[in-house]
């Protein structure tokens, strides 16, 4: 999926200049029309369209919306408190003395710690998602548009980035940084900030060499109005294809810091350490020590089935 | 051949130098004043002065760093104070124990990968091709950390068919397997999964080409289209395994320590446990280090069996 478009190779190149009049009449005409269909709302409709077609990506849009809507309004949907719980009611099972998902070791309501602690997992998946693929937009349309030593300087800066392990640069920075939900997020946000400027820089290049380019620079427009009013909608599309792959990733990851004990630190009730602090509860009360995977299991594949819906119905435009 | 050796070699070398800026960088971001460990209360400012100097501190960071890089490439990665060790030798202890996991892991990963990838490939639509699209999204979406510990639930914990964690590797093969299955299976089925969704959009864009239209044409077997098919798909496949081994080797922290495995992420977990950052500084720059190179490797025995690869075209 993600793999997949970091292969798209640069297209080099730059459309041919031509000075005649009639040419430079016929790219002007271009470039309005081009901007005509930029402010059209017409794709977006159509990408609706076909995404509420897909059943499979509607289902997991609305598992998706489920688990946000219950995040937000968890002290409605329980009385339970998620941090605190009484010893004497430890490991119950599911459906017992009035806990629908058990209690862990500390006798606290499960259903209460996964609702509350679907906040800070989702937040865990969002925020580096939505940071990572501005700031990595910006870097990517800037060596796309800039070129030369400026471009690839940057380009080469983010390739450093690779040569690390994504999930090893992650334990790298939060171990560095030290516990916490903020610093979770910076170190999820560094790591897929290289990966979204590929994506931004290639599609910048190919864009770049595209007619209505060098029709709006003929005109006079300049590259801050090109990066704008041409670039960025047009380089748009693969980037919120690509980013949204990366929310389930991030929220894997976060929940891999926060199992490492680099996340909120206890009592936060965080999908990921609930799984290892309940480690030991495995052999008394299987099920209830695997729910914090099984939600953590279930939001990803949530978000990986939404993305891949998504990149089809803004792909078959194409 | 020897040229693009030559070539992709030397581009090797800024990104190695780039990767230990990172890594130096990691170590000054550290909040808190890395001095006060040494400290008591009642230390005066001149004290805390004499330790910054004493522990070079108070020089440029260009300065450090370099004298860092020197040492580092000497094989000083300094000394963990918590394990009383040098850096160094608890990595070389480690680092086999990782290799054996990864590696086992990788392949095991890749082939099945390519495996069902194939399948669903050249049987696009097919229940096969659901099946796989299926298990290869549950494998992008589960944690292997989760993966881990269910399988040692189940089949260490409940059915007793394997150990519930170590690294015996030395009493035959047996033994070995039996210690390596339950880790493999864990940190493999991401790799699997990748693995067969770039298998299978490779296999279908080969597929549409043209020249297999000709193939057919000319009267060949499904089996010798296949052949063909296979070895022009096969290039993505390989890029992506270089990323893949690395992942391993990075997933190696979680892997590793729900296994009790004696390799280096569970010396990187137990170093980020009593805040050892050395020991995690140094683990860092190994494992980036054998990442870069393995990633040459592969653009290398790309280079090596595509020619487009060599006039870089493809």
């Amino acid at each position: 999926m993600t793999t997949l478009l970091l292969q798209q190779g640069p297209l080099a190149g730059s459309a041919p200049t031509n000075e005649s009049k009639v040419e430079a009449e016929r790219l002007r005409e271009a470039w309005l029309a081009q901007e005509e269909s930029v402010r059209s709302q017409s794709f977006w409709k159509e990408t609706g369209r076909r995404f509420l077609a897909n059943k499979v990506g509607v289902g997991a849009a609305a598992v998706v919306l489920l688990l946000v809507l219950a995040a937000i309004f968890a002290p409605l949907i329980t009385s339970h408190d998620p941090l605190v719980g009484n010893p004497a009611d430890r490991l119950l099972g599911v459906f017992s003395g009035g806990h629908i998902l058990g209690t862990d070791e500390q006798g606290r309501d499960m259903f209460a710690r996964i609702v509350y602690g679907g906040r800070l997992s989702l937040v865990a998946g969002f925020v580096p998602t939505l940071v990572a693929a501005l700031i990595g937009t910006a870097i990517g349309v800037t060596a796309g548009m800039v070129g030369g030593l400026i471009g690839s300087g940057l380009m080469r800066a983010m390739d450093v980035l690779y040569a690390f392990p994504a999930i090893l640069l992650a334990i790298a920075v939060g171990a560095s940084l030290g516990p916490g939900l903020t610093n979770t997020v910076i170190a999820v946000t560094i790591v897929f900030i290289p990966p979204v400027a590929r994506v931004a820089e290639s599609a910048t290049r190919r864009v770049v060499s595209r007619e209505y380019i060098e029709a709006a620079r003929l005109t006079g427009a300049s590259r801050i109005r090109i990066a704008r009013s041409q670039v960025l909608p047009n380089v748009l599309n693969d980037i919120i294809v690509y980013s949204s792959g990366l929310v389930g990733v991030a929220m894997i990851t976060a929940a891999s810091l926060s199992f490492l004990g680099l996340g909120s630190p206890p009592p936060a009730p965080e999908w990921g350490y609930m799984l290892n602090s309940m480690r030991g509860a495995l052999y008394v009360e299987p099920l209830v020590a695997m729910i914090p995977g099984i939600f953590i299991f279930l939001a990803s594949v949530a978000f990986n089935m939404a993305s891949d819906a998504l990149r089809e119905a803004m792909d078959s435009r194409l | 051949m020897l040229s693009v050796i030559l070539r992709r070699t030397a581009l090797a070398v800024p990104t190695l130098f780039g990767v230990s800026i990172v890594v130096f960088l990691l170590m000054q971001v550290l909040p808190g004043d890395p001095v006060a460990s040494f400290m008591t209360e009642d230390s005066t400012d001149a004290e805390r002065q004499a330790m910054r100097a004493e522990l070079g501190l108070d020089r440029p960071l260009p300065i450090r760093y370099f004298d860092w890089l020197t040492a580092a490439l000497q094989g000083d990665l300094g000394y963990s104070l918590q394990r009383r060790r040098e850096v160094l030798d608890l990595l070389t202890q480690a680092i086999g124990n990782t290799m054996v996991l990864a590696l086992a892991s990788a392949v095991f990963g890749i082939v099945a990968g390519v495996a069902i990838g194939f399948v669903a490939g050249i049987r696009r639509g097919s229940v096969v091709d659901r099946v796989v699209s299926v298990i290869s999204l549950s494998g992008l979406s589960i944690p292997s950390f989760f993966l881990a510990i269910v399988l040692l639930a189940v089949f260490s914990g409940g059915l007793k068919w394997f150990p519930s964690g170590g690294a015996v590797l030395d009493e035959g093969l047996g033994t070995a397997l039996r210690h390596l299955t339950l880790p493999v299976l864990a940190g493999s089925l991401v790799t699997m999964a990748i693995t067969a969704r770039v298998t299978r959009a490779s296999v279908v864009d080969v597929y549409s080409a043209d020249f297999i239209e000709t193939l057919r044409a000319k009267g060949l077997s499904s089996t010798q289209i296949n052949r063909h098919v296979m070895r022009n798909a096969i290039s993505p496949v390989l890029t992506t395994s270089g990323v893949q081994i690395g992942a391993l080797l990075g997933g190696s922290v979680l892997v590793e320590t729900i296994f009790r495995w004696p390799g280096m992420g569970m010396l990187v977990f137990n170093a980020i446990s009593s805040r050892d950052l050395l020991v995690v500084q140094g683990a860092t720059l190994v494992i980036a280090l054998c990442f870069v190179l393995i990633n040459l490797a592969v653009d290398l025995a790309q280079a090596a069996i595509d020619p487009r690869v060599r006039a870089g075209v493809a």
